[in-house]
């Protein structure tokens, strides 16, 4: 039987993370919230789940994106009915008292909520993971060379749509 | 490979903080879950009682899921139709109670009754002699003989 987990500092160590990728994938809070407790909940279940991981941090975020692609999946054909829902702004990113910011990260969230899920996937892990290609193809099981295309062309189109903006706060 | 200024740019906007009272929620329910999962090892019987319960809860959850998708399109519509449906059992199974009732309820005339009904008649029979034979009992009128016959009396006359 595999060691117990220690699942408070699992938390404390990732779950911030976890919770930015899910908003970003799903643009759904509530969606956020029930994919991030079905994942403490799968490792509290499997403690062994972890033991093999060589990043932690990568495998739980190649959880919850499988978790995220297993939910949309289940909608199935709700799933049309449920992005016309969600088309409301989500918050995706932290409140700031500078009005230029704050134009900006809306027109960003605005921006990236035109992405596919799969591009925003893509450039989350790139720009706020940091992670390489090869790691973010490993994570979203996809080749190297797409998931380059994919962040090229995500970044071109937020490039464009954010041209103005970002020439003023420059 | 390096980020150019609009990226860094990007990078520089931080997410959102994750809500604080998440973490107690989402912990106790780990744990709640990490026990039950684990206190069955003890006791094969409950295992066994928690592996079915949890076939039939997936099983009832895909049945489910798939009703729903079935009826998503029109949700409306099949709620109408299934409150027709409802309405028509509830009026069946009333008016068909109420009908079994008032057959329990009629009873079979008394073997008295039927006797006197039977003398009665023998009565009127005698009085009125007996009805007349149904007219497939009488005889059938005797049909014309053919012309050939009448001939002949003429021809013999």
């Amino acid at each position: 039987m595999p060691a117990p987990i220690d699942l408070e500092r699992l938390y404390d160590e990732h779950a911030q993370a976890l919770f930015a990728f899910l908003l970003h994938f799903t643009r759904n809070e509530a969606d956020t919230r029930d994919l991030l407790q079905e994942l403490f909940v799968k490792l509290a279940q499997s403690p062994g789940l972890l033991e093999k991981a060589r990043e932690p941090r990568a495998f739980l975020l190649r959880m919850s994106h499988n978790l995220a692609i297993d939910l949309i999946r289940r909608r199935g054909t709700r799933q049309r009915n449920y992005e016309q829902l969600a088309e409301e702004i989500v918050t995706v990113f932290a409140p700031t008292p500078d009005a230029d910011e704050r134009a900006f990260r809306d027109a960003l969230s605005s921006a990236l909520d035109e992405l596919v899920p799969e591009q925003r996937a893509v450039v989350h892990l790139k720009l706020w993971e940091k992670l390489t290609f090869e790691q973010i193809a490993e994570l979203l099981d996809i080749p190297p060379n797409t998931a380059a295309s994919r962040y090229r062309y995500a970044l071109d189109k937020l490039r464009q749509r954010l041209r103005p903006l970002y020439d003023e706060i420059k | 490979m390096n980020f150019d200024a609009f990226e860094q740019c990007l990078q520089r906007q931080p997410s959102r903080t994750i809500p604080s009272e998440w973490r107690a929620e989402m912990l106790s329910a780990a744990k709640a879950a990490s026990t039950a999962a684990h206190a069955p090892h003890l006791n094969p019987e409950h295992r066994r009682d928690a592996r079915r319960f949890q076939h039939g809860r997936s099983l009832l959850s895909t049945f489910n899921s798939q009703l729903s998708t079935l009826l998503w399109p029109s949700p409306a519509a099949w709620a109408g139709l299934a409150a027709i449906w409802v309405v028509i059992l509830v009026v069946n199974s009333t008016s068909g109670g109420g009908t079994k009732e008032l057959a329990r309820k009629i009873t079979p005339p008394a073997p008295e009754a039927i006797a006197a009904w039977k003398e009665q008649e023998r009565l009127l029979t005698e009085l009125i002699g007996r009805p007349e034979a149904p007219a497939a009992d009488r005889p059938k009128p005797v049909a014309p003989r053919p012309r050939s016959e009448r001939q002949n009396g003429f021809s013999l006359a």
